[in-house]
């Protein structure tokens, strides 16, 4: 566990809210996330967690409050731009693209870093002698099969993305979401369905995500894999932030275990 | 050049067959990004007239005239792509179906382009051949170097599912407005080719069957990758021919076998549904199509099938991937 510090933020949330209807998904909700740490967000089913990613992300536009990453306000960008910015994810219900090899999904990480217009990709990528491969795709290529080696799946790297096993396709949203190179990852699961063996590989993975300058927010059930790793833990409840610290604080928060009674789940 | 290898049927056989290849390729360009258009007709109207009014009017050559019922066509399906980004499936469907209505309106009422009379006597182009022949050609390199480009990929995400693409960093925005303006660019080429060879043009050329032809190409001949546009049209230009020189080996079977009951109907059964027009075209259009989506919903070339085909003529990259 590594010492929590006022090091700098790299993404702070003011007063965020979401509405559906008359129901608040999230209820002026404001967190600093600081840099390099993994930062756990937990709460029981229906708090919030999702929706706080689709805003972060911008796949939902917030009712109020601010989105502040790395000292900018990101409230007006599109989703595309701020993966362009370096906030990256994974989907909860995996959303793999289900034609495309799972070298060629992690390349379509790769692509808004390589070719940041479309105009560049098609000058620099198609629009070039045939018969022989543009220097950026041979870049691209390698890039991915470190990534894939990385997270273990380089041996499947020309199956089809929709024929992995579920835990498989797990590893493969997070690979996708890393080749964007981003500077914060927001994990949505990632545990959800794999084996006892393949998370306990994910506590590894995410710790050394962490160690190559990431900043991890973790959304996660398993609360072995949560207290483990995370640096801070923030738990929501109804929308609404109902405690935040270390996982030693938050393990014997009464608030916290309150808000877990009658889930069954050790804390 | 090309034109003298064949007689004038032949000839244009083939040139129309082109435009149908170049017009299924418009088609395609979109739907790579997951955008299905009924106005490719419309957009092929555009270029058709702009060519024809260059030509005739501004006394501009083929060729560049060419080239600027390209580039209006491009710019106008800009701003048809930009209301279209925000719709999908069937509204998308009906917005561009309106699109190419409102095109053949003004082609009809406006007296400047010939208005209900049509639009005569339009400069023949004695090159179509050379001109369709190096355009698919040009399609096919450019389609098949797309396939296997980053960009290509991009617009195959957006296909498969648009929010993890833009979330993945592509921009979705541009890259759909680029797809739909560079299947309107080639759309409009398609029309001009076309005005240049028929020299006639009217309303009734670029009506909404002409846009539902022109998936059926994609339809028929596979919608994932770019062999597909170029077989389905290849393809649904055959057939009508091939039954018709079926009907001229019908003729050589002797009188005395098919002059009586029941033979005479079977006969003139055949006899009738070989000579493959209009209606009847029409008819055999809608039976492939139902026979398609029962068989082969993916079209006849899909990547899997291609794939399975080449394997053999790469064993070699195959045994790289074992060891």
């Amino acid at each position: 566990m590594r010492e929590v510090t006022a090091s700098k933020l790299c993404l702070a949330i003011e007063g965020l809210t979401k509405r559906f209807g008359g129901f608040y998904a999230l209820n002026d909700l404001s967190m600093e996330v600081a840099e390099g740490h993994i930062h756990a967000l937990i709460g029981p089913n229906g708090a919030g967690k999702t929706t706080f990613f689709n805003l972060l992300t911008g796949v939902l536009p917030a009712d109020s409050g601010k989105i502040i990453f790395e000292g900018e306000v990101v409230d007006d960008v599109r989703p595309s731009k701020r993966t362009a910015r370096g906030i990256a994810r994974t989907f909860q219900n995996i959303r793999l693209f289900p034609h495309l090899t799972v070298l060629e999904s992690v390349m379509i990480g790769e692509h808004c870093r390589v070719f940041p217009s479309v105009w560049k990709a098609l000058s620099k990528g198609v629009l070039q002698p045939p018969f022989r491969e543009a220097p950026e795709e041979v870049q691209m290529r390698a890039s991915a099969r470190e990534l894939l080696e990385f997270l273990g799946l380089d041996g499947k790297r020309d199956q089809k993305a929709s024929d992995l096993p579920y835990g498989e396709q797990r590893k493969l949203e997070m690979a996708r979401a890393l080749a964007t190179r981003p500077k914060l990852l927001l994990l949505d699961e990632p545990a959800a369905g794999m084996n006892p063996h393949e998370t306990e590989e994910l506590d590894e993975v995410i710790t050394r995500i962490r160690d190559r300058g990431t900043t991890v927010i973790l959304v996660e059930h398993d609360m072995r894999l949560v207290m483990g790793i995370s640096d801070r833990v923030t738990v929501i409840n109804f929308g609404t932030k109902i405690a935040d610290g270390t996982p030693d604080q938050i393990q014997n928060d009464p608030v916290v275990i309150e808000a877990y009674l009658g889930e069954d789940v050790e804390l | 050049m090309l034109d003298s290898l064949f007689d004038g049927y032949t000839r244009s056989l083939l040139i129309f067959a082109g435009i149908n290849v170049i017009a299924a390729y418009s088609f395609y360009a979109p739907y790579k990004t997951g955008q299905v258009s009924l106005g490719q007709a419309g957009f092929m109207a555009v270029g058709a007239y702009t060519s024809a009014v260059m030509t005739q009017k501004f006394g501009m050559p083929i060729a560049p005239s060419l080239a600027v019922a390209g580039a209006i066509t491009g710019v106008l399906g800009v701003a048809v792509g930009f209301p279209a980004l925000r719709i999908k499936g069937i509204y998308l469907l009906l917005l561009t179906l309106g699109f190419s209505e409102i095109i053949t309106v003004v082609a009809l009422s406006w007296d400047y382009v010939g208005g209900a009379q049509g639009f005569p006597n339009i400069a023949f182009n004695r090159f179509s051949l050379d001109y369709v022949a190096a355009l698919v050609v040009v399609l096919i390199f450019f389609f098949a170097r797309l396939e296997r480009s980053s960009l290509g990929r991009a617009m195959d995400s957006i296909h498969q599912d648009e929010t993890a693409a833009e979330v993945m960093g592509v921009d979705v925005v541009r890259t759909k407005l680029f797809a739909f303006g560079l299947g309107a660019v080639i759309a409009g080429v398609a029309g001009a080719l076309f005005a240049h060879q028929a020299t006639y043009l009217d309303s009734n050329t670029f009506g909404i069957m002409a846009s539902v032809e022109v998936l059926m190409f994609v339809v028929v001949g596979g919608g994932s990758t770019y062999w597909g546009p170029f077989v389905g049209a290849v393809v649904l230009n055959a057939i009508p021919e091939i039954l018709r020189s079926l009907r001229d080996w019908l003729e050589l079977v002797p009188v005395s076998w098919t002059n009586f009951y029941p033979m005479n109907n079977v006969y003139d059964f055949l006899h009738n549904f070989l000579d493959f027009e209009n209606a009847k075209r029409l008819i055999a259009f809608g039976l492939i199509l139902i026979v398609m989506m029962i068989f082969r919903p993916d079209g006849l070339v899909t990547r899997d099938a291609l794939r399975h085909l080449l394997r053999p003529l790469q064993f070699w990259r195959w045994r790289t991937h074992r060891a």
